[in-house]
């Protein structure tokens, strides 16, 4: 895959379509990665607001321990909606759909991803298929969980059949972003790109596509047989007619554990391009991290049945799931300490990004130490099921995958508005998320330990045994009231900044990778010539290793002295 | 071309060594901490061993902290550290690069291997607590079924004819193997002192297999969502010395014996305590029944006006509202087109309840 | 594209063509690999979706303890029928040969002989929707009756489903071919829809030994 023959066509203004017209083609039905972007952002963020504003309805219904506001009923709809859109229609649409539709084309100097009409056709399912999650509601929300387990899911409420339509229409959307994102870096990546001169985002998306291509199909599969059991009485599931409950969840979560690194690679991808820029530095063991994106991507289809350890399925599967499960820490171990590595000595620039960047470092490791903490089977039999399991999960998806994409906004909206966040707003909604996510959900590991349940809608017995339950309870619905603060600080930073923002120009940040070499925001076109590459991007005391690019810069690019100070709290 | 700081003999960072002895230092001693301390106020009853297992798993426990607490102070010790010592100076240009390092072989190598060698140690330490939970030693113990409902469980036991709910009775220091599984849903089975989990599942039976060591009474859990009262739905696990066992085995075989889903006789309804039917109708029945009139359903009909409504003045059974006669459909039960409610028994009411419940729902107006 | 490949007496030199041919073809050929890497990665995504049905299958069959299973009344199920479901195969195959042979015809500008193979290949294709409609009407089993009846009917219904598209599909290409969208060097479509049905016979493979042999 190294230099194309064609060289002699690379430096015309050719394969430059025409610019599309009308305000339809420009920002409705467009085929530009770019537009297609800021779609999936947008519509993200409010999927996110909803299903943030049904965390906070859980949070003040565990207010008092038979239940603050509503009925189980209710809460048990709530609480399933929560996971599922945030899982389905916010997370792995934003950092898919948003972050790698952006970034990845402008980063392998391409003017598109391979198959726009179907980049287009995978953005439009995504707001139909929000919809109809959230019309469930209309009907009886679903009510087992963003897992929604038979036999109890078969009896569900009408909302569970739209559930299965809603997420099995996001899924064609996925499998076909995985697609189209797979053909466009293996296939479009500008000349002198080899593999190994990839930027550390783009091989995230690669690894990130390849699981959204493989896996999702197997959920697809799961849902279908559950909407056939329950609109046509199609056996799959049910014991009473020679089914099998546990059928469903090794399906379920042969597509739902690889979907947790569609979540978290994307972040990883872009901790590794965040810290070498406010670091001054080349990240540190570029290979390892390639390769172990990679390795995470193909040995988490490995480990599955560790959501099953208590399930009844065959004993002796607890053994090989748990060693695997166990391997899989090793390599995310060794990317923490690279990023470290890449962090020391260097000369550090305290931006939001860069605040996003090493809080994630903190929160994820340690999500990712109590993710150990359930792989060891003996401990899993006491902690699942419980909100021991909940507090990892959030550390790693919140602390992890979420920072991360928080630090993707932060710095590329530059490129693509031309304009930057306003840091003071952002500095304050990074410590207020960082401190309400730390209040929410480090007490939860106490409180799974000591015997509280997940999935209660009351906890009266438990409070009983643990008086204390009730004030930690509390305690994490008050913080979490500073990542609503926070999400609503972005939100409004977004709006105002994309009017009075401060202009970016250029390279704000003084980053090496081809997207930076290109206008803020960049033209329809992206590259008026396509660049040759001659190097990685990483170091920063050379000039940039490209030629033919669009705007002269054969100096090295300096980042703008960031207005106030530079200390992480921002005094 | 960038300004690269100026040379200097290579340090790794100013009090880079004492910042890394103080959390070394800080790692061994919560390291020793975590090793020797009862874990009580983290796992319930953790020094009292509750059962045989207990000591292995929480040992499990311990050994993960002390090197997950070492792992996260590393972690979050550099991050403070690097954010302190390294940013960037104001006087300073803005470009001024650190050190353009791409790799540390040895360093790289070692960061490998070690947490390698920890997965390993842990991996094998698991594997022995896992082998010796799942398999157990010896002959299987003492079985005693457990089926969960929708929304109590129901215990079964040898040489018993019925089954009983909501209070599961294990004797102390002999091995029991649990067999559990389910009539409807899955729900899970488990008692946090215990440490031990197993889902019930319709169709399939698991087993646990354990020596409870210490006497008392615990609580038994379901975590796996199971329907509208998955928050409700509890039981108690008592754990006697073998003769009062046997005395309680033997006094559940009589009432079997003697037709125990009793009857609420007249002597119950003169004697029953309406105060006590509050508290019962909070705990028991509140979950589907709501205080209102007959329409004001939850799961089931309102019953604030049982006794009174000239709406409906026959009961769901088509008898009259008399207390005898809602005495009687709270001790049966009721299935029917309204729905499904579990008897008495399955609710863990005695006749006196029953009685008392009623006396309550009578004094209503 | 508009530059000609066909050097212009007096103008062009050689090289000129070459460039202008590389272009032209260069372009092509890149879209032309990127669409056939689509094209492969969707195959491999649906056979992903059949292969978890497949699993769903073997561990339903492997959970009891006898198969056909044994419904309530306590009847076991009949086994299928193996003999018109081989006789089927053999028209599903033959449809794949058609197709292999129509597709040799194209590569070698033998139009006539391509719609003929074309032809023959939809003709079987529509033959083996007919006899699995056939055979979904004279079995005893019922889809939602027992795991059995779930697995088989769901199974070979997706496959029956890709079949029916397949078939649209050709008749497409058909058209398309007729219109003269494609050329003696970029036949792409064709190429996908070959693929496409080749996919489809592999499939089916599985299936029949699943089903019928198993």
């Amino acid at each position: 895959m190294a230099v194309s023959s064609g060289a002699i066509h690379h430096d015309v203004e050719d394969h430059i379509h025409p610019e599309p017209e009308g305000f339809i083609r420009k920002y409705i039905f467009s085929i530009d990665h770019k537009v297609i972007a800021f779609q999936y952002f947008i519509t993200g963020m409010v999927f996110f607001a909803i299903a943030g504003l049904l965390a906070e309805l859980i949070r003040a219904q565990l207010l008092k321990p038979e239940g603050a506001i509503m009925s189980n009923a209710a809460y048990n709809g709530v609480y399933s909606m929560h996971g599922t859109a945030m899982v389905w229609m916010v997370i792995i649409p934003l950092v898919t759909g948003a972050l790698g539709n952006f970034i990845m084309p402008l980063q392998i100097g391409a003017r598109d991803v391979a198959f726009p009409w179907l980049n287009m056709l995978s953005f439009w399912i995504f707001p139909v298929a929000g919809a109809i999650l959230f019309a469930s509601f209309l009907v009886g929300a679903p009510d087992a969980g963003w897992t929604e387990y038979p036999p109890i899911s078969l009896q569900g409420p009408p909302g569970t059949t739209l559930w299965c339509v809603a997420i099995f229409l996001i899924g064609i959307s996925s499998t076909l972003t995985g697609l189209n994102f797979m053909v466009t870096v293996a296939k479009m990546r500008a000349p002198g790109m080899t593999w190994t001169r990839m930027p550390l985002f783009t091989w995230a998306t690669f690894a990130t596509a390849l699981i959204n291509m493989v896996a999702t199909v197997a959920l697809s599969g799961a849902l279908l047989a559950l909407f056939l059991e329950r609109v046509f009485g199609v056996p799959f599931y049910d014991p009473a007619r020679g089914g099998s409950p546990i059928l469903w969840q090794h399906m379920f979560w042969f597509y739902s554990h690889p979907a947790v690194y569609i979540m978290i690679l994307p972040a990883f991808g872009v901790i590794s391009e965040v810290l070498p820029v406010f670091a001054r530095k080349p990240i540190f063991g570029y290979r390892l991290i390639a390769f172990s994106s990679m390795a995470i991507a193909i040995l988490g289809f490995a480990v599955w049945a560790h959501h099953m350890f208590t399930s009844g399925m065959a004993p002796w599967l607890q053994l090989p799931f748990m060693i695997m499960t166990m391997l899989i820490g090793i390599p995310t171990g060794v990317k923490i300490f690279s990023w470290l590595a890449t962090v020391w000595g260097g000369r550090l620039h305290f931006s939001t990004a860069m605040l996003y960047a090493m809080g994630f470092l903190v929160t994820f490791t340690f999500g990712g130490i109590t993710g150990v903490f359930l792989a060891a089977v003996p401990a899993d039999l006491h902690e699942h099921g419980t909100y021991f399991v909940v507090a990892h999960f959030h550390y790693v998806v919140g602390g992890g995958a979420v920072m991360g994409f928080l630090a993707a906004v932060f710095f590329w909206f530059p490129k693509a508005t031309g304009r930057l966040l306003d840091e003071r707003m952002g500095k304050l909604g990074f410590w207020l998320f960082f401190i309400g996510l730390n209040g929410t959900f480090f007490p939860m590991h106490f409180l799974g330990l000591f015997g509280m349940p997940r999935r209660y809608a009351t906890y009266v017995e438990f409070a009983k045994i643990f008086p204390m339950a009730q004030f930690w309870n509390i305690f994490e619905s008050i913080m979490s009231l500073g990542m609503v603060a926070a999400t609503g600080l972005l939100i409004f930073n977004v709006i105002y900044s994309l009017k009075w923002g401060k202009p970016s120009g250029i390279n704000p940040w003084g980053a090496r990778t081809l997207e930076w070499t290109i206008s803020s925001p960049p033209p329809y076109y992206n590259f008026k010539k396509i660049p040759t590459v001659l190097g990685l991007p990483y170091n920063f005391d050379q000039p940039l290793p490209y030629r033919n690019l669009d705007n002269e810069q054969d100096a090295i690019p300096v980042p703008m002295t960031l207005a106030p100070p530079r200390t992480a709290v921002g005094v | 071309m960038a300004q690269v700081s100026a040379p200097r003999k290579f340090s790794m960072g100013p009090y880079f060594w004492t910042v890394t002895a103080v959390m070394t230092f800080w790692n061994i001693a919560s390291a020793i901490w975590i090793a020797v301390t009862p874990l009580d106020y983290l796992l319930p009853k953790s020094s009292l061993n509750v059962t045989d297992r207990g000591a292995d798993i929480d040992f499990l426990f311990r050994f993960m902290s002390i090197f997950g607490n070492a792992i996260l102070t590393y972690v979050t010790g550099y991050v403070i550290y690097f954010s302190i010592v390294f940013r960037r100076r104001r006087d300073e240009p803005a470009n001024t690069v650190g050190p353009q390092i791409h790799d540390a072989p040895t360093l790289e190598f070692w960061w490998t291997l070690l947490p390698t060698l920890l997965v390993i140690a842990l991996a094998v330490m698991s594997t022995r607590v896992w082998y010796l939970v799942q398999y157990g030693t010896g002959a299987p113990g003492f079985a005693v079924e457990v089926i969960g409902h929708q929304f109590n469980y129901e215990f079964r036991y040898p040489g018993l004819q019925g089954s009983v709910y909501n209070e599961m009775h294990l004797p102390l220091g002999r091995p029991v193997r649990v067999l559990v599984s389910s009539a409807d849903v899955i729900h899970s089975f488990w008692v946090p002192e215990f440490r031990l989990k197993a889902d019930t599942v319709p169709g399939l039976v698991q087993n646990l297999n354990f020596t409870p060591q210490v006497a008392g009474t615990y609580l038994i859990e379901c975590t796996e969502f199971c329907g509208l009262n998955h928050s409700e739905m509890q039981a108690r696990l008592v754990v006697d010395p073998p003769d009062k066992f046997q005395a309680w085995l033997d006094g559940q075989k009589a009432k079997a014996q003697a037709g125990a889903s009793g009857s609420t006789t007249a002597v119950d309804l003169a004697q029953s305590d309406a105060g006590a039917g509050r508290t019962l109708f909070t705990q028991k029945c509140a979950a589907c029944h709501s205080l209102g009139g007959f329409d004001e359903k939850k799961v089931g009909p309102g019953l604030g006006k049982v006794f009174v409504d000239k709406a409906h003045a026959k009961l769901v059974d088509g008898d009259d509202p008399t207390k005898a006669n809602v005495a009687h459909i709270i001790e049966n039960g009721y299935n029917g087109p309204l729905g499904a409610m579990p008897s008495a028994q399955q609710n863990g009411l005695s006749s006196k309840d029953v009685a008392d419940v009623t006396a309550y729902l009578a004094s209503l107006k | 594209m508009a530059a000609t490949t066909v050097a212009q007496p007096g103008h062009d030199s050689a090289d000129d063509v070459r460039a202008r041919y590389e272009n032209v073809d260069h372009a092509y050929h890149e879209q032309r690999e990127n669409r056939l890497l689509g094209f492969l990665l969707f195959l491999v995504s649906d056979v992903i979706l059949f292969s978890m049905f497949i699993f769903a299958y073997c561990y339903l069959r492997n959970s009891v303890p006898n198969w056909p299973p044994i419904v309530e009344g306590g009847r076991q199920l009949p086994r299928f029928d193996v003999n018109f479901a081989a006789f089927n195969s053999v028209v599903l195959f033959g449809s794949g040969a058609t197709m292999h042979f129509a597709m040799e015809s194209w590569k070698h500008q033998n139009r006539q002989g391509f719609f003929r193979w074309l032809i023959a290949t939809i003709v079987l294709g529509i033959g083996f929707l007919g006899g699995q409609a056939y055979e979904y009407g004279s079995l005893a089993i019922s889809w939602a009756g027992s795991t059995m009846g779930a697995t088989f009917f769901t199974l070979t219904g997706m496959h029956g489903f890709h079949v029916f598209i397949g078939v649209i599909f050709l008749c497409v290409l058909g058209l398309q071919a007729r219109s003269g969208v494609y050329t003696e060097s970029k036949y792409f479509g064709l190429t996908a829809g070959t693929l496409y049905w080749h996919f489809v016979d592999v499939i089916w493979v599985a299936l029949f030994f699943l089903f019928y042999l198993w």
